[in-house]
Parts: structure tokens; C-alpha cells; sequence
């Protein structure tokens, strides 16, 4: 089966002044198919979420080119990259970034709004799947940090993505709570058929992996161990 | 930690926000530099005109002038007799245009010679002999022209002058000039022998005044003064005069305070956002040691650097301004009240210290909340901005119900402006003020229905999210919406008010001119009487069927100036439309009985009404007066009394005609008349005109009033929108996070501007939406509290749907351009993103 994402050769560097002194990737290529769920490790600073943003489709890499599917994303205008990141990036941080503004159906909104789309059964679905049938018309400071998260995980998914990226989604959560959020992830990407890239800096989410990779030095190396010996970074 | 390190630290922060830091210094700098042009300009106007009036009066101590409009030449041998006085000179002072100066008026002073000299150094007695036999006995008469003057007009010695007295032109020769020692050099002054003067204005057998040295005690002069004259001197002179432009400064100063009222908005946005954008900055350094005491001092120091920055450059701003309209304003002062010339704009110590006075206090004000932030701030790192919105939100029922009682207060405020006009001025901010503080719940509510409403029926998400953005951060957008209703409000108010200004000055004009011709003098302030055989003339012409003969003269009555007009009854009765307020038609057979009108801003001034008689100084004494009706009459602020031709005639002995209208037969052409009198007394072109001609030149004059009113509220207006730029470039620096967020999911980086821009228009549209309210309020006010007590007349109000439509526009256009900084900020910033974790 074709590769649902390619990295031919991607590298980034940010230039301070005049020369590239930081190198968060270096030559990068890898293949990840269709429905697979990746989890990618790292020192802090290593750049993970640089990856993930080369591969969403918000930055763009110094060198090399990215695919999605068919298409070079890294050959897109702003515009067109906007259109991918709306029908096919769903995005999960570390730190929620829900709109305070909005309620939580609102939130989840957003994404439907964006492609034109008024259907809020699919948003309630979504709370539903993710247990927040009940919060509605709440604002995302009165709920917990795991609701919070769960909120955010329906927001990315609502629009059925073919991709997902998660950036460290149980950072800021106790181990507990870390783990239900895992579940959820888990779960509901598995039902909507979607790639999943996660980040994360805790062995504990190695399990829904299909594969594992670290960045270092701006490379990256598949870890084939079964269990971790993974550093606690 | 020293201030000095405080402060240095905290200027690092300005350099970082140079755009936000040069906004609020233009907010504070625009208010302080309007309230500068303003007092620099009353001042200055107020000091040209004393410092004329002082060069005038010369070496005099004391002057008689006439409470009934002139002083007959027999009773000045009496008073110069009496022993109690040294010296004594008649004068004659009467402004007129000449050919030769064209566009500037220039005061004609008829004095004798001889009787002068122990008063002023003008022209002919300090040159000797020859020069006076000239002076005297010239076959035309000949003046003397202030030096600067000439000069101006490329005007020498044997040149001709030629007066226009009612239009009609007298030639004079130009014997010398007036040197310009203690003349300031905008003065426009012409000095010839008093009998040429009274030949040449027709003033025959009459003075304007007579100046007088006087010994130190005056009672004894009292004793002799004749009926109806009275003893004045030049300080009284003066106060009377600037009684006369209080009520027109007054209104300049309080639209002045307003842009700085706007101003202080700003100042309090950016000093807020200063002191919010730096709370983890002032937690951090808080848990490093530095004391409380320490941070406020800092900031109140950025606070005093900032205001002193503000004021100097408002006080050079507002000395440029003044400068550049000084001509504009006192032509309008000359139009409206009385001739005076300013030649420069002195800055002055005092003007200074006010300027940097209500810089500071504006700022202070500005600044004394968050100064306030800082006090309180916990030394906890990460308090959310959230948790300054909720409180916001908290506060916005409280500033409700603030705005409430201040509107209560307003209320009784509009009604004790019938002691004082001050409780108008405070009524008005206060209304202003107190909308201003319902502002935060209405943009809440707004934006909180209207965001769904503009996704589900406009089926914008930018709309929606603008208007949710515009609630999120209401702390910040309820000021700047706030500000900017505050100025609209003004705008609206103000604009709606001189509409129905002008429309009732319109109707007034329009019933009271019905004539087909007017021949008129520019101003019938100079009061010109026309030539004796013209009115003959005309009233013999057989195309005409009425001749109505008008006059007016300055009079006192109870110490303070009045205008007594004199009209002719009959033709009036059945040829205008007045609007009696009290009386009715009728009133006008009682007129030729001897009854007399009033207008409306006499009765008001005077509390008199229908009923009451008026005590008048006349020739042959006091006479009484029985007021028959009160008419709306807006020709003067100090009120008229009109009286039927025949009653003046009998009393005053007076048969001159300042102007005259002409109703002429049905059929006969208004121009061919025109062409027919202008062609038998030569020069009268100048001064006859059709009664559509008449009625717009003096709305021409009534528009040039309110010019200075549309500048300040234009001030205002612009300094409200830098309110609105600060607010979006805070927004966007607080929201920057949500920014990035949204372009991760998808928004490109024009449709985060487009939201930007909605943003702004969101605001503009619930300041428009809350000053439409407010405005027809203010209006009210402006009418019945302002204008009623300072002027007293009524107004009819008319709402001018075209006012709003401007403002509309006007805000959105305004609200567009604020956007444009911020929003191409935005877009560049949107190019590049990514979301920092933290
Ligand atoms: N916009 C940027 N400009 C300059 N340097 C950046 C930028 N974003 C990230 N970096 C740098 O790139 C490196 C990788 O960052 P990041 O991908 O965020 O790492 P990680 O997510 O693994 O902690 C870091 O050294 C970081 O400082
Ligand atoms: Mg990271």
C-alpha cells in the first residue's frame, strides 16, 4: 500500500543571524502508512514538535519534501495549506489551547465551521465518544484538565482527519488521567481510520505504538525493542 | 533593586511595543494639544482685543457712553466744563470696508485734533502746523492709516482711501501714517477729523463716546452726567465686551476637554495592557526580591515620563494648531460679536502649566487603576488573563448600575443648568459618561448574541470568532468601544443640535424676511444708515409696494448691552411670519401703540415676559415700555427689543435707515429693480440683494460658527480611533496564542485578518449603535441645558437622518483604517507559526 506520508529528505533548520545553527532535523526519510500509529520520542528540544509541525503542514522545511498521499505538501501555497490542515490535520496539544471563549461545542465546532459544515450532530457524537455528553454548553475553564484534553481530542477528530497529531496530549496530566486520555486517543482513532503521530516523553504511552522512533541529533532511529528500555528524557 | 534599575527595566518594555507606546503618546498628546489651542486662542483673541481696546482708550481714565445708542454733540461742552475733569474728546468709531483693503474692515476714529492730543499720539498733532491745516481744510477729507497697514497694501501718503459707508463709496486721502509703536500690528485703524467722520457715516450732530481725564473721585461727575449717559472705563468697557464671548468660549473649551476625556480612555487601555502584559515580569521580579513599593514607584515613574512626553508635545501641537486657525476664529468672533484682530499666538507661563497640568491629570487618571494592578498583583507567576476578564465581566453589572445613578445625576444636573450654565456641561459628560460605563454590558450581550447570529445567518466564522474575541478580551474592547462611543456620541449630538440649529435659524429668517430685496450693509453690527434720498426714492418708485425700514442700534439696559431694533410695524404685520412664543399677531397693532417685542434670549436674560414692561434709556429720558410679545429672534445673544419706527422717531429724533427691504409689486422683476437702484446711486451693488442672497449669506455665517466645533469634534473623533488601533494591536499581542491555534486548524493567514478587521468594525458597530442613543440625548441636553442657558433660545429639534448615515459611515471607514496596522501585523506574523509549549 502506498505510504499515506513520505519524508524524502527533510531538513529544518532555524537561522540565527546568518548561519544554520540550529538543526532539529537532518535528512530525514520515512514512510508511514496508512492507519499506522507511530509515537516518536525525544530529548526536550530534540525536534519533535518541529516533525510534527513539517508534517501538519505549518512550517516548512529548509530542505527535502513531504507528501501526503499523492500530494507534495511542501510545494503548497498558504492557502492550500490551510485546506489540507482543515480537511485532513487534526491537531492535539500539549497544553489543550481550546478556545476560552468558546463553549465546548463551540470548540469542537470549529473545524465543521471551518469547512463549511453546520451538521452538530457529528460534534455531539464526538462529545459523546469522548464522555462529555453532559458539558455542552460549559466553557473550558470550568471543566478538569482531562476533560479539557477530551474536549481537544474531539476538536481534532470531529472532522474525521485522516491524520492526527499529538504533541505530548498527557503532559499535562497526572499518570492517571494521562492514561484514560491515551485510551480515548487509542480508541477513537482506531474507529475513524486515522494515521496517528504521537509525541510523547513518557515510556507509558508505548503500547497503542505500532512503531516508535527518536530523534537525536536530528536524525531518526526506529527503536525495535518490545518493551522500554527508553530514556526517561 | 534601585528605581533606577526598576525603571530602565521597565523602558526595555516600551522599546518591545514602540507601535502601542507612540499610539497612546498620540492620544495624550492630541487631547492635551487641543485643550492648548483652545485656551491660547481664547487668550490671545481676548488679549488683541484688550490690548486694542487700552491703545484706543490712549491716556483716558474714563469715557461716557450712551445707554440708547448716541450721545448728542451739545451734551459734551457741559461735561467738558465741569471741573472735575482735565481733559474730554468726542470720538466717533465706526468699522467700515474700504476699496483699497480689500477683505479686511477697517475702524474709522473721528477725533478732534486739538481735544485729542492731551489723549493719544495719533497722526496729525505730533507733526505741527502743516499737517493740521491739511487735516482740516482739505477738500476731501483726509486720514491717517496704522503704518503696518499701509505697508501691507502698498498704500502711501496722497493716495485715495475710499470709504464704503452702506455701500456707497466715499473718497478720503491718505495724509500719513500712525506709527506702529504700542499698535499691534493686526490692528486696521484710520483716523480722521470728527466732523468728516460724522459726515461720512452720517452720524451729524451725534458722538460715539466721549473719553475723558478725569479727576480720581468721579462722584461729582455722576451728578451731571445727562439722562441716559453713563460714566464707563476702559476696564469695565473690556469686561463687558468679553462677557459677550464667554458663552462662545465656554463651548470651544468644553469640546476641547472633551478630546482629552476621549484621551484619557486611551491612556488607561495602554497603561492597562502595560501593566497586564507584564504581570509575570512584575511576579517574577516581586519573588526576586524587588518591593511593592519599589514596582508602583517604577511604573508611576514610567506613568510621569509618559504624561510629561504627552504634554510637551500636545503644548507644540497645540501651539501649531492655534496658530494656524487664530485668523479663522477671531474672523468669526468679528462676524459674530465685535471687530477684533490678532495678529500672533503668545505661548504664556500659565497656558504652559495648565497644558502640563491637564496632561498629568490625565494621566493619572489613566494610569491610577493599573498603578492599582500593580499594588495588588500577587507575587504568583501565571495568573492568567482569563482571571482579569472574569473580573471584568464580574464588574460590568456594577458599572451598570454606576452608570445608572451617574445618568440620575445627570438628570438633575440638566436641571439645575437653570442656575448655572456649568450644570449643563456637567449634565452633558455626564450623560456621556455614564453610557460610557453601560458600554462593557452592552458590547457583552452584543457580541455573545450577535457572534451566533453572524455564523448562523451571515454564515461568517470570522464574524462569529471577532465577536467572541471582542468578549474575551472585554476588559480591553469596552474601553476602546467606550472611547470611541464617547466621540461618536459627541459627533452625533453636536451635529443633530446644529441642525436643528440651522433649520430653526431657517424658519426664523424665512418668516422674518419676506421682502424681495434687501439693500443691506455687510454687517448692520457698523449700523451705516443709508442715504436719506434713497429711502425717498424708493418709497416713490411705483414698482415697489412697501418699503420696510430697519435699524439697530447697541443699547444698555441695567448696566448690560441689548440691541434695540426698529422696524416698521405696518408693513411688517402683514408681510412676515414671526413666531410668537408669547402674544400673537395682534401684537403687532399694540407695537404701534407703543408696545415693544422682545426676543427670546432678552426675555430669557432679563426675565421678562409679556405683561412686564421694559425700562429704557432714551433721549428724553427713562421710558417705559409695555412688552406686547416675545419672538424667536436668533440675530443676537444678548437679546433684542423691537420698536415701531414712528415711537423711535418721536423719542429718538432719529429718521436714519440702516436697511430696508423692498416687497414689490406683483409681476415686477426683482432684478430689473435691483439694476434700476444700483445704477442711480453708485456703489449700492454692493449692498442690495435678493432675499435667497440674504438668507444664505447669513447661514454662510452660522455654518463658519460651528466650524471650530467640527475641528475639535474631529479631534476627538481621531484620537478615540487610536484608541480602537491600540485596543487590536493589545488583542492581538494578548491573543497571539489563539491566533496560532486557529491557524493550525486551518484559517488562512487572510481570513485571521479578515477577523482582525471584524474585530474593529464589531466595536465601531456597538459605539455607533450606543452613541445613536446617547447622542439624541446629548442633544437634549446641548439644546435645553447648553444653548437655552447660555444663549437663551429655543431650538426645534430635528432629527437629520443623514447625520446618522455620515457617522455610520464614517465609523466604519474609521474602524477600517484602525484595523489596517494590526491586521497587517497579524498577517505577516500568520506566515510563520508555530506553537511554542509551555
Ligand atoms: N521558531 C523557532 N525559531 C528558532 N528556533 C526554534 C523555533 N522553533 C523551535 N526552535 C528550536 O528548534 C529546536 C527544536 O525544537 P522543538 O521541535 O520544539 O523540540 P521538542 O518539541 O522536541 O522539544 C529547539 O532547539 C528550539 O529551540
Ligand atoms: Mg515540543
Amino acid at each position: 500500500m502506498a505510504p499515506i506520508i513520505r519524508l524524502e529528505n527533510v531538513g529544518k533548520c532555524y537561522h540565527s543571524g546568518l548561519s544554520c545553527e540550529i538543526h532539529p532535523l537532518d535528512g530525514v526519510s520515512l514512510d508511514i502508512s496508512f492507519g499506522e500509529r507511530i509515537v516518536l520520542l525525544g530529548k526536550s528540544g530534540s525536534g519533535k514538535s518541529t516533525f510534527l509541525n513539517l508534517v501538519g503542514g505549518v512550517d516548512l522545511p529548509t530542505t527535502g519534501r513531504i507528501f501526503f498521499g499523492e500530494r507534495e505538501i511542501t510545494a503548497l501555497t498558504q492557502r492550500e495549506l490551510a485546506e489540507y490542515r482543515r480537511k485532513e490535520v487534526g491537531f492535539v496539544f500539549q497544553s489543550f489551547n481550546l478556545f476560552p471563549t468558546l463553549t465546548v461545542l463551540e470548540n469542537v465546532m470549529l473545524p465543521l465551521d471551518l469547512l463549511g459544515s453546520s451538521d452538530e450532530r457529528r460534534a455531539m457524537d464526538i462529545l459523546d465518544a469522548v464522555g462529555l455528553a453532559g458539558q455542552l454548553n460549559k466553557f473550558p475553564e470550568q471543566l478538569s484538565g482531562g476533560e479539557q484534553q477530551r474536549v481537544a481530542i474531539a476538536r481534532a477528530l470531529v472532522k474525521g482527519p485522516r491524520l492526527i497529531l499529538a504533541d505530548e496530549p498527557t503532559g499535562n496530566l497526572d499518570l492517571e488521567t494521562g492514561e484514560a486520555i491515551l485510551q480515548v486517543i487509542d480508541r477513537i482513532s482506531r474507529t475513524k481510520d486515522a494515521t496517528l503521530i504521537m509525541v510523547t516523553h513518557s515510556a507509558d504511552a508505548l503500547w497503542l505504538a505500532d512503531r516508535r522512533f527518536r530523534l537525536r541529533a536530528g536524525k531518526l532511529v526506529e527503536e525495535t525493542f518490545s518493551t522500554g528500555i527508553v530514556a526517561k528524557a | 533593586m534601585t528605581l533606577s534599575t526598576l525603571v530602565t527595566f521597565n523602558l526595555r518594555y516600551y522599546r518591545r511595543h514602540s507601535m502601542l507606546s507612540l499610539l497612546c503618546l498620540m492620544g495624550i498628546s492630541l487631547g492635551v494639544g487641543i485643550v492648548v489651542a483652545v485656551q491660547l486662542i481664547n487668550n490671545s483673541a481676548l488679549s488683541a482685543f484688550a490690548s486694542s481696546v487700552d491703545y484706543l482708550s490712549g491716556r483716558a481714565t474714563h469715557s461716557v457712553i450712551s445707554d440708547y445708542g448716541r450721545i448728542e454733540e451739545e451734551h459734551f461742552v457741559r461735561i467738558w466744563k465741569h471741573p472735575g475733569i482735565k481733559a474730554a474728546s468726542p470720538v466717533i468709531q465706526v468699522m467700515a470696508n474700504t476699496l483699497e483693503i480689500a477683505g479686511e474692515p477697517v475702524q474709522f476714529i473721528g477725533i478732534d485734533p486739538f481735544l485729542d492730543a492731551d489723549f493719544r499720539d495719533l497722526g496729525p498733532m505730533r507733526r505741527g502746523e502743516r499737517d493740521l491745516t491739511e487735516f482740516l481744510t482739505s477738500d476731501v477729507p483726509v486720514v491717517y492709516l496704522s503704518e503696518s497697514l499701509m505697508e501691507r497694501y502698498g498704500l502711501g501718503k496722497g493716495d485715495i482711501l475710499t470709504v464704503l459707508s452702506a455701500g456707497v463709496e466715499k473718497k478720503t486721502r491718505i495724509a500719513g501714517s500712525i506709527p506702529a509703536s504700542g499698535l499691534s500690528g493686526g490692528d486696521t485703524i484710520a483716523v480722521l477729523d470728527i466732523s468728516a467722520a460724522q459726515e461720512i457715516f452720517g452720524k451729524e450732530g451725534y458722538l460715539d463716546r466721549i473719553d475723558l481725564i478725569a479727576e480720581s473721585n468721579t462722584d461729582r461727575l455722576l451728578d451731571i452726567m445727562p439722562l441716559g449717559l453713563h460714566l464707563t472705563d476702559s476696564n469695565e468697557r473690556k469686561s463687558t465686551l468679553q462677557g459677550m464671548l464667554y458663552s462662545f468660549q465656554l463651548n470651544l473649551a468644553a469640546m476641547s476637554l472633551l478630546a482629552l476625556f476621549v484621551g484619557t480612555f486611551l491612556i488607561y487601555n495602554f497603561s492597562m495592557f502595560s501593566v497586564l502584559s507584564r504581570r509575570e515580569d512584575l511576579s517574577l521580579l516581586l519573588t526576586l526580591g524587588a518591593d511593592r513599593a519599589g514596582l508602583v514607584g517604577a511604573f508611576l515613574t514610567e506613568s510621569v515620563l509618559l504624561g510629561a512626553a504627552g504634554s510637551l508635545l500636545g503644548i507644540a501641537l497645540g501651539f501649531l494648531v492655534a496658530w494656524f486657525s487664530i485668523d479663522r476664529v477671531s474672523s468669526t468672533i468679528s462676524e459674530l460679536y465685535f471687530h477684533i484682530s490678532v495678529e500672533s499666538v503668545g505661548l504664556t507661563v500659565p497656558v504652559v502649566l495648565r497644558g502640563i497640568g491637564v496632561g498629568f491629570l490625565a494621566t493619572i487618571v489613566g494610569t491610577g487603576l493599573p498603578a492599582l494592578e500593580v499594588a495588588v498583583t500577587p507575587p504568583v507567576i501565571g495568573i492568567k488573563r482569563q482571571s482579569i476578564e472574569d473580573r471584568a465581566h464580574g464588574l460590568k453589572g456594577l458599572l451598570t448600575l454606576a452608570g445608572v445613578s451617574l445618568f440620575g445625576l445627570a438628570l438633575v444636573a440638566a436641571w439645575a443648568s437653570r442656575f448655572s450654565i456649568f450644570w449643563g456641561f456637567a449634565s452633558a459628560f455626564a450623560v456621556t459618561f455614564a453610557f460610557a460605563l453601560f458600554t462593557p454590558s452592552i458590547l457583552s450581550q452584543f457580541t455573545h448574541h450577535a457572534g451566533s447570529w453572524f455564523k448562523r445567518f451571515l454564515g461568517s466564522l470570522e464574524a462569529f470568532l471577532a465577536a467572541r474575541t471582542i468578549r474575551a478580551s472585554l476588559s480591553r474592547t469596552s474601553i476602546a468601544t467606550a472611547a470611541l462611543a464617547v466621540a461618536l456620541s459627541m459627533t452625533i449630538g453636536v451635529d443633530t443640535m446644529i441642525h436643528g440649529f440651522r433649520q430653526s435659524v431657517d424658519a426664523w429668517l424665512e418668516g422674518s424676511l419676506q421682502g424681495d430685496l434687501y439693500i443691506s450693509p455687510a454687517t448692520t453690527k457698523w449700523a451705516h444708515p443709508l442715504p436719506d434720498e434713497l429711502i425717498e426714492m424708493l418709497r416713490q418708485d411705483p414698482r415697489v409696494e412697501a418699503v420696510e425700514r430697519y435699524s439697530t442700534y447697541g443699547v444698555r439696559l441695567k448696566g448690560k448691552p441689548a440691541r434695540l431694533r426698529v422696524v416698521d410695524g405696518s408693513v411688517l404685520k402683514h408681510r412676515s411670519r414671526f413666531t410668537f412664543l408669547q402674544g400673537e399677531r395682534s401684537a403687532w397693532d399694540k407695537m404701534e401703540q407703543g408696545g415693544v417685542f422682545i426676543s427670546e434670549s432678552l426675555g430669557y436674560h432679563f426675565d421678562l415676559g409679556v405683561g412686564d414692561a421694559i425700562e429704557l434709556a432714551t433721549p428724553l429720558g427713562k421710558r417705559s415700555f409695555p412688552i406686547v410679545a416675545m419672538v424667536r429672534d436668533y440675530s443676537s445673544e444678548q437679546g433684542t427689543i423691537q420698536m415701531d419706527r414712528q415711537i423711535y422717531e418721536e423719542i429718538w429724533k432719529d429718521r436714519k435707515v440702516q436697511s430696508v427691504a423692498l416687497f414689490l409689486k406683483p409681476g415686477v422683476s426683482p432684478d430689473e429693480v435691483r439694476r434700476s437702484v444700483a445704477q442711480r446711486v453708485p456703489g449700492l451693488d454692493r449692498t442690495i440683494s435678493s432675499n435667497t442672497q440674504m438668507r444664505s449669506d447669513i447661514l454662510v455665517i452660522f455654518d463658519k460658527t460651528f466650524a471650530p466645533t467640527a475641528t475639535l469634534k474631529g479631534v476627538s473623533l481621531l484620537v478615540a480611533l487610536l484608541g480602537i488601533a491600540t485596543a487590536l494591536t493589545a488583542i492581538l499581542m494578548e491573543r497571539s496564542r489563539e491566533m496560532t491555534v486557529l491557524s493550525y486548524l486551518g484559517l488562512t493567514p487572510a481570513e485571521l485578518g479578515k477577523m482582525n478587521v471584524y474585530q474593529a468594525l464589531v466595536m465601531g458597530l456597538v459605539s455607533f449603535m450606543i452613541s445613536v442613543v446617547c447622542g439624541l440625548i446629548l442633544t437634549y441636553i446641548i439644546t435645553n441645558a447648553i444653548n437655552y442657558r447660555s444663549f437663551g433660545w429655543s431650538i426645534d429639534i430635528h432629527v437629520n437622518p443623514w447625520v446618522f448615515v455620515k457617522a455610520f459611515l464614517l465609523t466604519g471607514l474609521a474602524c477600517l483604517a484602525a484595523s489596517i496596522y494590526p491586521t497587517y501585523k497579524l498577517m505577516r506574523a500568520a506566515g510563520v507559526h508555530s506553537l511554542e509549549e509551555e
